[in-house]
Protein backbone atom coordinates (compact mmCIF):
# COMPACT_ATOMS: atom_id res chain seq x y z
CA UNK A 1 0.00 0.00 0.00
CA UNK A 2 1.05 3.67 -0.88
CA UNK A 3 1.95 5.25 1.87
CA UNK A 4 -0.19 8.67 1.94
CA UNK A 5 1.53 12.00 2.51
CA UNK A 6 -0.41 14.33 4.88
CA UNK A 7 -0.80 17.49 3.39
CA UNK A 8 -1.29 20.84 5.77
CA UNK A 9 -5.19 20.92 4.26
CA UNK A 10 -6.17 18.06 7.02
CA UNK A 11 -7.11 20.45 10.10
CA UNK A 12 -8.97 17.63 11.41
CA UNK A 13 -6.98 15.51 14.01
CA UNK A 14 -6.89 11.74 13.58
CA UNK A 15 -8.98 10.59 16.18
CA UNK A 16 -11.83 13.15 15.62
CA UNK A 17 -11.61 11.96 11.92
CA UNK A 18 -12.08 8.42 12.30
CA UNK A 19 -15.01 8.65 14.77
CA UNK A 20 -16.70 11.18 12.08
CA UNK A 21 -15.78 8.56 9.22
CA UNK A 22 -17.58 6.23 10.80
CA UNK A 23 -20.26 7.75 11.94
CA UNK A 24 -20.62 9.07 8.98
CA UNK A 25 -20.53 5.58 7.39
CA UNK A 26 -23.19 4.01 9.74
CA UNK A 27 -25.83 7.48 8.93
CA UNK A 28 -25.14 6.46 5.45
CA UNK A 29 -25.47 2.92 5.11
CA UNK A 30 -27.28 1.13 7.99
CA UNK A 31 -31.02 2.28 6.83
CA UNK A 32 -30.21 0.96 3.25
CA UNK A 33 -28.48 -2.20 4.92
CA UNK A 34 -31.99 -2.73 7.46
CA UNK A 35 -34.00 -2.32 3.89
CA UNK A 36 -31.90 -4.90 2.39
CA UNK A 37 -32.38 -7.35 5.49
CA UNK A 38 -36.01 -6.29 5.88
CA UNK A 39 -36.71 -8.06 1.69
CA UNK A 40 -34.97 -10.72 2.67
CA UNK A 41 -37.71 -11.58 6.26
CA UNK A 42 -40.67 -13.42 6.18
CA UNK A 43 -43.76 -11.23 7.79
CA UNK A 44 -43.55 -13.42 10.80
CA UNK A 45 -40.14 -11.79 11.51
CA UNK A 46 -40.70 -8.65 10.81
CA UNK A 47 -43.81 -9.01 13.18
CA UNK A 48 -41.60 -10.28 15.78
CA UNK A 49 -39.27 -6.89 14.96
CA UNK A 50 -36.12 -8.66 14.09
CA UNK A 51 -34.41 -6.03 12.65
CA UNK A 52 -31.99 -8.76 10.45
CA UNK A 53 -33.41 -11.94 9.55
CA UNK A 54 -33.12 -15.23 11.63
CA UNK A 55 -34.23 -17.43 8.60
CA UNK A 56 -33.33 -15.35 5.39
CA UNK A 57 -36.12 -15.99 2.54
CA UNK A 58 -36.70 -15.22 -0.51
CA UNK A 59 -40.66 -15.03 -0.29
CA UNK A 60 -40.86 -11.65 -1.00
CA UNK A 61 -38.97 -11.51 -4.45
CA UNK A 62 -40.74 -14.64 -5.48
CA UNK A 63 -43.90 -12.73 -4.82
CA UNK A 64 -43.00 -9.60 -6.56
CA UNK A 65 -41.78 -11.70 -9.64
CA UNK A 66 -43.85 -14.52 -9.42
CA UNK A 67 -46.13 -15.07 -13.06
CA UNK A 68 -48.80 -15.90 -11.73
CA UNK A 69 -48.81 -13.05 -8.96
CA UNK A 70 -49.89 -9.05 -9.47
CA UNK A 71 -47.65 -7.47 -9.40
CA UNK A 72 -44.80 -8.74 -12.38
CA UNK A 73 -46.51 -7.27 -14.80
CA UNK A 74 -47.41 -3.73 -13.66
CA UNK A 75 -43.56 -3.92 -11.79
CA UNK A 76 -42.05 -4.82 -15.49
CA UNK A 77 -44.35 -1.96 -17.06
CA UNK A 78 -43.10 0.22 -14.70
CA UNK A 79 -39.78 -0.05 -14.66
CA UNK A 80 -39.80 -0.12 -18.99
CA UNK A 81 -41.60 3.26 -19.03
CA UNK A 82 -39.64 4.63 -16.24
CA UNK A 83 -36.24 3.76 -18.39
CA UNK A 84 -37.89 4.92 -21.51
CA UNK A 85 -38.67 7.97 -20.89
CA UNK A 86 -36.02 9.21 -18.53
CA UNK A 87 -33.53 8.04 -21.35
CA UNK A 88 -35.66 9.47 -24.34
CA UNK A 89 -36.06 12.57 -22.21
CA UNK A 90 -32.41 13.17 -21.95
CA UNK A 91 -31.54 12.27 -25.14
CA UNK A 92 -33.86 14.99 -26.32
CA UNK A 93 -32.52 17.39 -24.15
CA UNK A 94 -28.88 16.94 -24.85
CA UNK A 95 -29.29 17.35 -28.70
CA UNK A 96 -31.36 20.68 -28.22
CA UNK A 97 -29.10 21.68 -25.30
CA UNK A 98 -25.80 20.97 -27.10
CA UNK A 99 -26.40 23.64 -30.22
CA UNK A 100 -27.86 26.01 -27.47
CA UNK A 101 -24.80 25.63 -25.44
CA UNK A 102 -22.24 25.97 -28.29
CA UNK A 103 -23.93 29.29 -29.00
CA UNK A 104 -23.78 30.41 -25.38
CA UNK A 105 -20.00 29.34 -25.27
CA UNK A 106 -18.31 30.08 -28.03
CA UNK A 107 -20.16 33.13 -29.70
CA UNK A 108 -21.10 36.47 -28.73
CA UNK A 109 -24.02 37.48 -29.48
CA UNK A 110 -26.46 40.33 -28.03
CA UNK A 111 -28.38 39.47 -24.62
CA UNK A 112 -26.14 36.26 -24.16
CA UNK A 113 -26.12 36.35 -20.20
CA UNK A 114 -29.73 37.64 -20.51
CA UNK A 115 -30.64 34.60 -22.16
CA UNK A 116 -28.53 32.08 -19.93
CA UNK A 117 -29.87 33.57 -16.95
CA UNK A 118 -33.35 33.23 -18.12
CA UNK A 119 -32.66 29.66 -19.27
CA UNK A 120 -31.30 28.85 -15.67
CA UNK A 121 -34.26 30.66 -14.41
CA UNK A 122 -36.35 28.46 -15.96
CA UNK A 123 -34.68 25.37 -14.29
CA UNK A 124 -35.39 26.30 -11.14
CA UNK A 125 -39.42 27.49 -11.41
CA UNK A 126 -41.40 25.41 -9.23
CA UNK A 127 -42.74 22.41 -11.72
CA UNK A 128 -46.17 22.67 -9.93
CA UNK A 129 -46.58 26.24 -11.60
CA UNK A 130 -47.18 24.51 -15.14
CA UNK A 131 -48.44 20.87 -14.34
CA UNK A 132 -52.13 22.67 -14.68
CA UNK A 133 -51.77 24.09 -18.33
CA UNK A 134 -49.97 21.40 -19.16
CA UNK A 135 -52.08 18.72 -18.08
CA UNK A 136 -54.62 20.85 -20.48
CA UNK A 137 -52.46 20.49 -23.00
CA UNK A 138 -52.36 16.49 -22.76
CA UNK A 139 -55.49 15.89 -22.32
CA UNK A 140 -56.42 17.45 -25.85
CA UNK A 141 -52.97 17.00 -27.51
CA UNK A 142 -51.26 19.44 -29.17
CA UNK A 143 -52.97 21.69 -31.95
CA UNK A 144 -52.14 24.62 -34.10
CA UNK A 145 -55.44 26.87 -34.56
CA UNK A 146 -55.57 28.82 -37.28
CA UNK A 147 -56.33 32.14 -37.44
CA UNK A 148 -59.64 33.40 -38.11
CA UNK A 149 -61.61 30.12 -38.12
CA UNK A 150 -63.12 28.07 -35.23
CA UNK A 151 -60.41 25.22 -36.75
CA UNK A 152 -57.82 24.05 -35.38
CA UNK A 153 -54.79 21.66 -37.09
CA UNK A 154 -54.42 18.95 -34.73
CA UNK A 155 -50.86 18.15 -34.69
CA UNK A 156 -51.37 15.04 -31.85
CA UNK A 157 -53.87 12.90 -30.26
CA UNK A 158 -54.21 12.80 -26.51
CA UNK A 159 -51.34 12.54 -24.89
CA UNK A 160 -52.18 11.57 -21.25
CA UNK A 161 -51.07 8.41 -20.29
CA UNK A 162 -48.68 8.13 -22.79
CA UNK A 163 -44.84 8.33 -21.96
CA UNK A 164 -44.60 11.31 -24.67
CA UNK A 165 -46.50 13.41 -22.13
CA UNK A 166 -44.21 12.63 -19.44
CA UNK A 167 -41.13 12.92 -22.06
CA UNK A 168 -42.42 16.54 -23.37
CA UNK A 169 -42.99 17.58 -19.31
CA UNK A 170 -39.36 16.33 -17.89
CA UNK A 171 -37.57 18.18 -21.25
CA UNK A 172 -38.89 21.28 -20.12
CA UNK A 173 -36.69 21.49 -16.95
CA UNK A 174 -34.11 19.05 -18.23
CA UNK A 175 -33.02 20.69 -21.23
CA UNK A 176 -32.45 24.11 -19.16
CA UNK A 177 -30.20 22.06 -16.68
CA UNK A 178 -28.36 20.73 -19.69
CA UNK A 179 -27.75 24.04 -21.46
CA UNK A 180 -26.56 25.43 -17.95
CA UNK A 181 -24.45 22.39 -17.63
CA UNK A 182 -22.64 22.00 -21.14
CA UNK A 183 -22.24 25.67 -21.74
CA UNK A 184 -20.22 25.34 -18.40
CA UNK A 185 -17.93 22.11 -20.44
CA UNK A 186 -17.71 24.26 -24.06
CA UNK A 187 -16.36 27.05 -22.12
CA UNK A 188 -13.58 25.69 -20.90
CA UNK A 189 -11.98 24.11 -24.28
CA UNK A 190 -9.16 26.27 -25.40
CA UNK A 191 -9.90 28.89 -27.79
CA UNK A 192 -6.81 27.99 -30.31
CA UNK A 193 -8.24 24.56 -31.15
CA UNK A 194 -11.11 25.99 -32.61
CA UNK A 195 -9.40 28.30 -34.23
CA UNK A 196 -6.51 26.23 -35.67
CA UNK A 197 -9.71 23.71 -37.23
CA UNK A 198 -10.69 27.09 -39.03
CA UNK A 199 -7.27 27.53 -40.36
CA UNK A 200 -7.62 23.86 -41.54
CA UNK A 201 -10.96 24.94 -43.28
CA UNK A 202 -13.73 23.25 -40.46
CA UNK A 203 -16.30 25.18 -40.19
CA UNK A 204 -18.22 26.10 -36.77
CA UNK A 205 -20.54 23.34 -37.57
CA UNK A 206 -17.42 21.21 -38.22
CA UNK A 207 -15.56 22.43 -35.04
CA UNK A 208 -18.43 21.65 -32.81
CA UNK A 209 -18.61 18.44 -33.96
CA UNK A 210 -15.04 17.70 -34.50
CA UNK A 211 -13.08 19.57 -31.70
CA UNK A 212 -15.95 20.83 -28.70
CA UNK A 213 -18.23 18.09 -28.37
CA UNK A 214 -15.47 14.87 -28.38
CA UNK A 215 -13.00 17.11 -25.69
CA UNK A 216 -16.12 17.99 -23.67
CA UNK A 217 -17.10 14.21 -23.97
CA UNK A 218 -16.67 13.77 -19.70
CA UNK A 219 -19.12 16.46 -18.48
CA UNK A 220 -21.45 15.53 -21.25
CA UNK A 221 -21.59 11.90 -19.79
CA UNK A 222 -21.53 13.22 -16.48
CA UNK A 223 -24.79 15.24 -17.51
CA UNK A 224 -26.48 12.38 -18.83
CA UNK A 225 -26.45 10.33 -15.88
CA UNK A 226 -27.49 12.82 -13.45
CA UNK A 227 -30.39 13.82 -15.61
CA UNK A 228 -31.59 9.98 -16.18
CA UNK A 229 -31.41 9.78 -11.96
CA UNK A 230 -32.91 12.82 -11.62
CA UNK A 231 -35.92 12.02 -14.11
CA UNK A 232 -36.09 8.54 -12.90
CA UNK A 233 -36.95 9.89 -9.27
CA UNK A 234 -39.60 12.63 -10.87
CA UNK A 235 -42.80 11.73 -8.98
CA UNK A 236 -45.04 14.96 -9.69
CA UNK A 237 -45.27 15.18 -13.05
CA UNK A 238 -46.07 11.39 -12.83
CA UNK A 239 -48.61 11.50 -10.71
CA UNK A 240 -50.72 13.57 -12.72
CA UNK A 241 -50.59 12.54 -16.04
CA UNK A 242 -50.73 8.99 -16.02
CA UNK A 243 -53.41 6.98 -14.55
CA UNK A 244 -53.59 3.19 -16.36
CA UNK A 245 -50.86 0.94 -15.00
CA UNK A 246 -49.38 0.70 -18.97
CA UNK A 247 -47.99 4.26 -18.65
CA UNK A 248 -46.79 4.17 -14.32
CA UNK A 249 -43.24 4.72 -13.65
CA UNK A 250 -41.63 3.53 -10.56
CA UNK A 251 -42.15 6.03 -8.35
CA UNK A 252 -45.82 5.62 -8.62
CA UNK A 253 -45.84 1.98 -8.53
CA UNK A 254 -43.95 2.07 -4.84
CA UNK A 255 -46.30 4.80 -3.58
CA UNK A 256 -49.63 3.07 -4.88
CA UNK A 257 -47.96 -0.44 -3.00
CA UNK A 258 -48.04 1.66 0.36
CA UNK A 259 -51.25 2.78 -0.47
CA UNK A 260 -53.45 -0.11 -1.69
CA UNK A 261 -52.74 -3.20 0.01
CA UNK A 262 -52.27 -3.36 4.22
CA UNK A 263 -48.60 -2.89 4.60
CA UNK A 264 -46.77 -6.02 3.32
CA UNK A 265 -43.32 -4.32 4.21
CA UNK A 266 -41.18 -7.30 3.39
CA UNK A 267 -42.85 -7.06 -0.18
CA UNK A 268 -42.53 -3.27 -0.32
CA UNK A 269 -38.76 -3.71 0.94
CA UNK A 270 -37.86 -5.88 -1.74
CA UNK A 271 -39.89 -3.77 -4.55
CA UNK A 272 -37.45 -0.92 -3.06
CA UNK A 273 -34.51 -2.68 -3.53
CA UNK A 274 -35.56 -4.15 -6.77
CA UNK A 275 -36.21 -0.38 -8.25
CA UNK A 276 -33.35 1.17 -6.14
CA UNK A 277 -30.14 -1.48 -6.27
CA UNK A 278 -29.90 -0.88 -10.26
CA UNK A 279 -29.31 2.90 -9.36
CA UNK A 280 -27.18 2.40 -6.07
CA UNK A 281 -24.66 0.30 -8.41
CA UNK A 282 -24.10 2.81 -11.22
CA UNK A 283 -24.01 5.58 -8.24
CA UNK A 284 -20.86 3.94 -6.84
CA UNK A 285 -19.39 2.95 -10.87
CA UNK A 286 -19.98 6.30 -12.03
CA UNK A 287 -19.19 8.29 -8.66
CA UNK A 288 -16.73 10.60 -10.47
CA UNK A 289 -19.21 11.33 -13.03
CA UNK A 290 -22.13 11.93 -11.01
CA UNK A 291 -20.16 14.08 -8.82
CA UNK A 292 -19.27 16.76 -11.69
CA UNK A 293 -22.65 16.84 -12.72
CA UNK A 294 -23.83 17.51 -9.41
CA UNK A 295 -21.33 20.20 -8.77
CA UNK A 296 -20.03 21.90 -11.82
CA UNK A 297 -22.33 24.46 -12.43
CA UNK A 298 -22.54 25.30 -8.88
CA UNK A 299 -18.99 26.01 -8.50
CA UNK A 300 -17.88 27.59 -11.65
CA UNK A 301 -20.75 29.66 -11.23
CA UNK B 1 -12.73 45.80 -41.33
CA UNK B 2 -16.17 45.28 -43.87
CA UNK B 3 -15.02 41.51 -44.15
CA UNK B 4 -14.60 41.05 -39.87
CA UNK B 5 -18.29 42.83 -39.36
CA UNK B 6 -19.89 40.42 -42.19
CA UNK B 7 -18.52 37.22 -40.59
CA UNK B 8 -19.46 38.43 -36.98
CA UNK B 9 -23.29 39.12 -38.59
CA UNK B 10 -22.83 35.61 -39.99
CA UNK B 11 -22.08 33.89 -36.41
CA UNK B 12 -24.50 35.92 -34.85
CA UNK B 13 -26.93 34.39 -37.00
CA UNK B 14 -25.44 31.20 -36.79
CA UNK B 15 -25.84 31.76 -32.84
CA UNK B 16 -29.65 32.62 -33.30
CA UNK B 17 -30.15 29.60 -35.47
CA UNK B 18 -28.63 27.39 -33.09
CA UNK B 19 -30.65 28.80 -30.19
CA UNK B 20 -34.11 28.30 -31.98
CA UNK B 21 -34.86 24.92 -31.35
CA UNK B 22 -34.57 25.07 -27.57
CA UNK B 23 -35.98 28.42 -27.74
CA UNK B 24 -39.68 27.22 -29.68
CA UNK B 25 -39.74 24.01 -27.34
CA UNK B 26 -38.76 26.33 -23.81
CA UNK B 27 -41.79 29.09 -25.44
CA UNK B 28 -44.18 26.26 -26.38
CA UNK B 29 -43.75 24.12 -23.12
CA UNK B 30 -42.58 26.05 -20.51
CA UNK B 31 -43.23 30.08 -21.37
CA UNK B 32 -46.61 29.52 -22.45
CA UNK B 33 -48.04 27.43 -19.87
CA UNK B 34 -46.67 29.70 -17.44
CA UNK B 35 -48.28 32.84 -19.07
CA UNK B 36 -51.58 30.75 -19.25
CA UNK B 37 -51.40 29.63 -15.66
CA UNK B 38 -51.32 33.59 -14.84
CA UNK B 39 -54.72 34.04 -17.46
CA UNK B 40 -56.36 31.09 -15.37
CA UNK B 41 -55.19 32.43 -11.97
CA UNK B 42 -57.72 34.93 -12.88
CA UNK B 43 -60.38 33.02 -13.76
CA UNK B 44 -63.33 30.75 -11.90
CA UNK B 45 -62.37 27.51 -13.81
CA UNK B 46 -63.43 24.31 -12.48
CA UNK B 47 -63.46 21.01 -14.38
CA UNK B 48 -66.46 19.43 -12.08
CA UNK B 49 -69.08 21.49 -11.39
CA UNK B 50 -70.17 22.28 -14.97
CA UNK B 51 -70.39 26.25 -15.03
CA UNK B 52 -68.42 27.92 -17.99
CA UNK B 53 -65.34 29.37 -16.74
CA UNK B 54 -65.35 32.87 -16.43
CA UNK B 55 -63.54 35.89 -14.86
CA UNK B 56 -63.15 36.59 -11.38
CA UNK B 57 -60.59 39.31 -10.94
CA UNK B 58 -58.61 38.47 -7.91
CA UNK B 59 -61.40 36.38 -6.55
CA UNK B 60 -58.79 33.10 -6.10
CA UNK B 61 -56.38 34.66 -4.65
CA UNK B 62 -58.49 36.18 -1.96
CA UNK B 63 -60.10 33.06 -1.31
CA UNK B 64 -56.62 31.58 -0.81
CA UNK B 65 -55.14 34.49 1.44
CA UNK B 66 -58.06 34.50 3.53
CA UNK B 67 -58.27 30.23 3.84
CA UNK B 68 -56.36 29.33 6.93
CA UNK B 69 -55.53 25.99 5.18
CA UNK B 70 -53.41 27.88 3.01
CA UNK B 71 -51.25 29.79 5.72
CA UNK B 72 -50.91 26.22 7.50
CA UNK B 73 -49.23 25.14 4.40
CA UNK B 74 -47.22 27.56 3.46
CA UNK B 75 -46.04 27.49 7.03
CA UNK B 76 -45.04 24.16 6.67
CA UNK B 77 -43.45 24.06 3.71
CA UNK B 78 -40.95 27.19 4.97
CA UNK B 79 -40.53 25.00 8.45
CA UNK B 80 -39.87 21.62 6.33
CA UNK B 81 -37.45 24.71 4.25
CA UNK B 82 -35.30 26.00 7.41
CA UNK B 83 -35.21 22.51 9.30
CA UNK B 84 -33.71 20.78 6.08
CA UNK B 85 -31.88 23.34 4.45
CA UNK B 86 -29.84 24.36 8.02
CA UNK B 87 -28.96 20.93 9.43
CA UNK B 88 -28.38 19.95 5.69
CA UNK B 89 -25.81 22.71 5.60
CA UNK B 90 -24.40 22.12 9.06
CA UNK B 91 -23.91 18.54 8.48
CA UNK B 92 -22.84 18.43 4.87
CA UNK B 93 -20.21 21.12 5.95
CA UNK B 94 -18.64 18.71 8.57
CA UNK B 95 -19.21 16.14 6.40
CA UNK B 96 -17.10 17.98 3.31
CA UNK B 97 -14.21 18.56 6.07
CA UNK B 98 -13.90 15.30 6.91
CA UNK B 99 -13.48 13.22 3.29
CA UNK B 100 -11.54 16.48 2.24
CA UNK B 101 -8.86 15.06 4.04
CA UNK B 102 -6.36 12.13 3.01
CA UNK B 103 -6.59 9.35 4.49
CA UNK B 104 -7.00 5.61 3.50
CA UNK B 105 -9.78 4.36 2.26
CA UNK B 106 -11.02 8.00 0.67
CA UNK B 107 -12.14 7.13 -2.59
CA UNK B 108 -14.16 4.44 -0.46
CA UNK B 109 -15.69 6.66 1.88
CA UNK B 110 -16.71 9.14 -0.63
CA UNK B 111 -18.62 7.07 -2.88
CA UNK B 112 -20.69 5.21 0.21
CA UNK B 113 -22.19 8.65 1.20
CA UNK B 114 -24.10 8.61 -2.13
CA UNK B 115 -25.93 5.66 -1.41
CA UNK B 116 -28.83 7.79 -0.03
CA UNK B 117 -28.92 10.48 -2.37
CA UNK B 118 -28.86 7.40 -5.06
CA UNK B 119 -32.32 5.74 -4.00
CA UNK B 120 -35.54 6.97 -5.05
CA UNK B 121 -37.09 9.31 -3.29
CA UNK B 122 -40.15 7.53 -3.42
CA UNK B 123 -38.01 3.87 -1.67
CA UNK B 124 -36.17 7.04 1.05
CA UNK B 125 -39.89 7.82 2.19
CA UNK B 126 -41.29 3.95 2.04
CA UNK B 127 -38.11 3.18 3.96
CA UNK B 128 -38.56 6.09 6.64
CA UNK B 129 -42.62 5.17 6.89
CA UNK B 130 -41.60 1.94 7.37
CA UNK B 131 -38.74 2.42 10.18
CA UNK B 132 -41.18 4.96 11.99
CA UNK B 133 -44.17 2.38 12.30
CA UNK B 134 -45.54 2.23 15.73
CA UNK B 135 -46.74 -0.63 17.39
CA UNK B 136 -45.47 -3.12 20.02
CA UNK B 137 -42.91 -4.56 17.90
CA UNK B 138 -42.72 -1.20 15.28
CA UNK B 139 -40.60 0.33 13.16
CA UNK B 140 -36.55 0.01 13.81
CA UNK B 141 -36.07 3.36 15.09
CA UNK B 142 -38.66 2.58 17.78
CA UNK B 143 -36.53 -1.13 18.74
CA UNK B 144 -33.20 0.75 18.27
CA UNK B 145 -34.45 3.28 20.74
CA UNK B 146 -35.70 0.95 22.89
CA UNK B 147 -32.58 -0.96 23.49
CA UNK B 148 -30.39 2.41 23.93
CA UNK B 149 -32.66 2.94 26.52
CA UNK B 150 -33.38 6.35 25.11
CA UNK B 151 -37.14 5.39 24.90
CA UNK B 152 -38.87 4.09 28.21
CA UNK B 153 -39.47 0.49 27.40
CA UNK B 154 -43.30 0.38 27.92
CA UNK B 155 -43.28 3.66 25.10
CA UNK B 156 -44.86 3.25 21.65
CA UNK B 157 -44.98 6.84 20.57
CA UNK B 158 -46.59 7.17 17.01
CA UNK B 159 -44.12 9.59 15.13
CA UNK B 160 -46.79 10.00 12.00
CA UNK B 161 -50.21 10.90 14.20
CA UNK B 162 -50.06 14.53 13.43
CA UNK B 163 -49.14 16.72 11.11
CA UNK B 164 -46.30 18.54 12.76
CA UNK B 165 -44.72 15.06 13.43
CA UNK B 166 -45.35 14.11 9.71
CA UNK B 167 -43.51 16.91 8.15
CA UNK B 168 -40.80 16.89 10.76
CA UNK B 169 -40.14 12.81 9.83
CA UNK B 170 -40.25 14.21 6.11
CA UNK B 171 -37.62 16.60 6.76
CA UNK B 172 -35.68 14.05 8.36
CA UNK B 173 -35.78 11.77 5.50
CA UNK B 174 -34.83 14.36 3.40
CA UNK B 175 -31.83 15.45 5.42
CA UNK B 176 -30.65 11.76 5.19
CA UNK B 177 -31.04 11.97 0.92
CA UNK B 178 -29.86 15.42 0.75
CA UNK B 179 -27.12 15.57 2.24
CA UNK B 180 -24.25 13.90 0.58
CA UNK B 181 -25.77 16.32 -2.01
CA UNK B 182 -24.61 19.13 -0.04
CA UNK B 183 -21.70 17.69 1.03
CA UNK B 184 -20.73 17.14 -2.87
CA UNK B 185 -20.93 20.71 -3.60
CA UNK B 186 -19.19 22.31 -0.09
CA UNK B 187 -16.55 19.72 -0.68
CA UNK B 188 -15.46 20.46 -4.28
CA UNK B 189 -15.70 24.20 -3.46
CA UNK B 190 -13.32 23.08 -0.43
CA UNK B 191 -11.19 21.20 -3.05
CA UNK B 192 -9.83 24.58 -4.84
CA UNK B 193 -8.70 26.25 -1.26
CA UNK B 194 -4.73 26.03 -1.45
CA UNK B 195 -2.77 23.99 1.38
CA UNK B 196 -0.65 27.25 1.79
CA UNK B 197 -3.54 29.03 3.81
CA UNK B 198 -3.66 26.96 6.73
CA UNK B 199 0.14 26.74 6.64
CA UNK B 200 -0.03 30.30 6.98
CA UNK B 201 -2.61 30.82 9.46
CA UNK B 202 -0.63 27.61 11.34
CA UNK B 203 1.92 29.88 12.19
CA UNK B 204 -0.25 32.17 13.83
CA UNK B 205 -0.86 29.63 16.19
CA UNK B 206 -4.71 29.01 15.03
CA UNK B 207 -6.36 25.87 16.34
CA UNK B 208 -9.26 23.65 14.60
CA UNK B 209 -12.03 26.06 15.23
CA UNK B 210 -9.45 29.24 14.27
CA UNK B 211 -8.91 27.78 11.27
CA UNK B 212 -12.53 26.70 10.03
CA UNK B 213 -13.48 30.13 11.00
CA UNK B 214 -11.02 32.38 9.25
CA UNK B 215 -9.69 29.91 6.79
CA UNK B 216 -12.14 27.51 5.47
CA UNK B 217 -15.58 29.17 5.90
CA UNK B 218 -14.83 32.65 3.87
CA UNK B 219 -12.89 30.61 0.96
CA UNK B 220 -16.09 27.95 0.82
CA UNK B 221 -18.64 30.85 1.53
CA UNK B 222 -19.57 31.78 -2.82
CA UNK B 223 -20.11 27.51 -3.43
CA UNK B 224 -22.03 27.38 0.25
CA UNK B 225 -24.58 30.28 -0.79
CA UNK B 226 -25.39 28.64 -3.91
CA UNK B 227 -25.96 25.45 -2.37
CA UNK B 228 -28.14 26.36 0.21
CA UNK B 229 -30.18 28.49 -2.48
CA UNK B 230 -30.64 25.97 -4.83
CA UNK B 231 -31.98 23.14 -1.83
CA UNK B 232 -34.00 26.10 -0.51
CA UNK B 233 -35.74 26.06 -3.91
CA UNK B 234 -36.10 22.19 -3.84
CA UNK B 235 -36.84 21.97 -0.48
CA UNK B 236 -39.71 24.67 -0.86
CA UNK B 237 -41.67 22.42 -3.36
CA UNK B 238 -41.26 19.48 -1.19
CA UNK B 239 -44.32 16.89 -2.01
CA UNK B 240 -43.43 13.23 -3.31
CA UNK B 241 -41.91 12.13 0.33
CA UNK B 242 -45.43 13.88 1.80
CA UNK B 243 -47.01 11.80 -0.34
CA UNK B 244 -46.00 8.63 1.09
CA UNK B 245 -46.14 9.90 4.55
CA UNK B 246 -49.62 10.95 4.25
CA UNK B 247 -52.65 11.67 2.09
CA UNK B 248 -53.02 15.07 3.38
CA UNK B 249 -52.44 18.43 1.68
CA UNK B 250 -52.55 20.68 4.45
CA UNK B 251 -48.21 19.24 4.96
CA UNK B 252 -46.99 21.88 2.28
CA UNK B 253 -48.16 24.22 -0.09
CA UNK B 254 -46.98 22.32 -3.30
CA UNK B 255 -49.64 19.59 -1.91
CA UNK B 256 -52.64 21.91 -1.49
CA UNK B 257 -51.62 23.10 -5.04
CA UNK B 258 -51.41 19.74 -6.35
CA UNK B 259 -54.40 18.57 -4.54
CA UNK B 260 -56.81 21.49 -5.83
CA UNK B 261 -55.99 21.12 -9.53
CA UNK B 262 -56.12 16.88 -9.50
CA UNK B 263 -58.40 15.83 -6.86
CA UNK B 264 -60.88 18.61 -6.69
CA UNK B 265 -60.35 20.48 -10.22
CA UNK B 266 -60.28 23.66 -9.39
CA UNK B 267 -57.87 24.77 -11.84
CA UNK B 268 -58.24 28.78 -11.41
CA UNK B 269 -57.61 28.56 -7.68
CA UNK B 270 -54.41 25.91 -8.26
CA UNK B 271 -53.57 28.63 -10.97
CA UNK B 272 -53.20 31.43 -8.39
CA UNK B 273 -51.86 29.08 -5.81
CA UNK B 274 -49.10 27.90 -8.18
CA UNK B 275 -48.37 31.72 -8.96
CA UNK B 276 -47.88 32.47 -5.52
CA UNK B 277 -45.71 29.81 -4.51
CA UNK B 278 -43.57 30.88 -8.01
CA UNK B 279 -43.06 34.26 -6.94
CA UNK B 280 -41.75 33.27 -3.77
CA UNK B 281 -39.59 31.29 -6.10
CA UNK B 282 -39.13 34.36 -8.19
CA UNK B 283 -37.88 36.70 -4.89
CA UNK B 284 -35.12 33.60 -4.42
CA UNK B 285 -33.59 33.99 -8.42
CA UNK B 286 -33.40 37.30 -8.10
CA UNK B 287 -31.17 36.94 -4.99
CA UNK B 288 -29.29 33.67 -6.55
CA UNK B 289 -28.18 35.49 -9.79
CA UNK B 290 -27.18 38.57 -7.88
CA UNK B 291 -24.73 36.29 -6.37
CA UNK B 292 -23.57 34.70 -9.22
CA UNK B 293 -23.38 37.62 -11.44
CA UNK B 294 -21.18 39.26 -8.08
CA UNK B 295 -18.83 35.58 -8.05
CA UNK B 296 -18.37 36.08 -11.96
CA UNK B 297 -17.15 39.83 -11.19
CA UNK B 298 -14.79 38.57 -8.68
CA UNK B 299 -13.17 36.00 -11.37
Amino acid sequence: MKKLQKTSTDIIPTGYLWTGLILLFLFSVLPFIYMIGSSFSSQLELNEGHLFPHHPTLINYQQLFSNSGPYVSELRAAMGNSLEVSILTTVISLIFGCFAAYAFARIRFPFRMTGLFAILSMQVLPSVSIVVPLYMLFRTGFSIPIPFTNLSFQLTGPLLDTPWALIIAYCSGTIPYVVWMVTGYFSVVPKELEESAYVDGCGRLGTMFRIILPLSIPGLAATFIFSVLNNFDEFMFANAFTTTYNSKTIPIFIAELVGKHSLPWGLMTAAGVVATIPFVILSMICYRWIVTGVTAGAVKG
Amino acid sequence: MRKISKLRRGDRLFAYALLIPTVIYLACVFVYPIVQSLFWSFLHYDLLDGSPKHFVGFGNYAQILVSGQFWYSLWNAIWFTLFTCSVELVLGFFCALLLNQTFPGRTFFRASIIIPWALLTMVNGLLWDYMLQPGTNGGALQIVLHALHLLPHNSNPVWLATITGTVFWAGIADIWKMTPFMTLLILAGLQSLPGELYEASMLDGAGFWKKVRYVTIPHVMPAVIVAVVLRVMGAFRVYDILTEFTGSDTTSVTYLTFDNAFRYFYLGKASAMAWLSTLFIIALIIYYIRILKKNMDEA
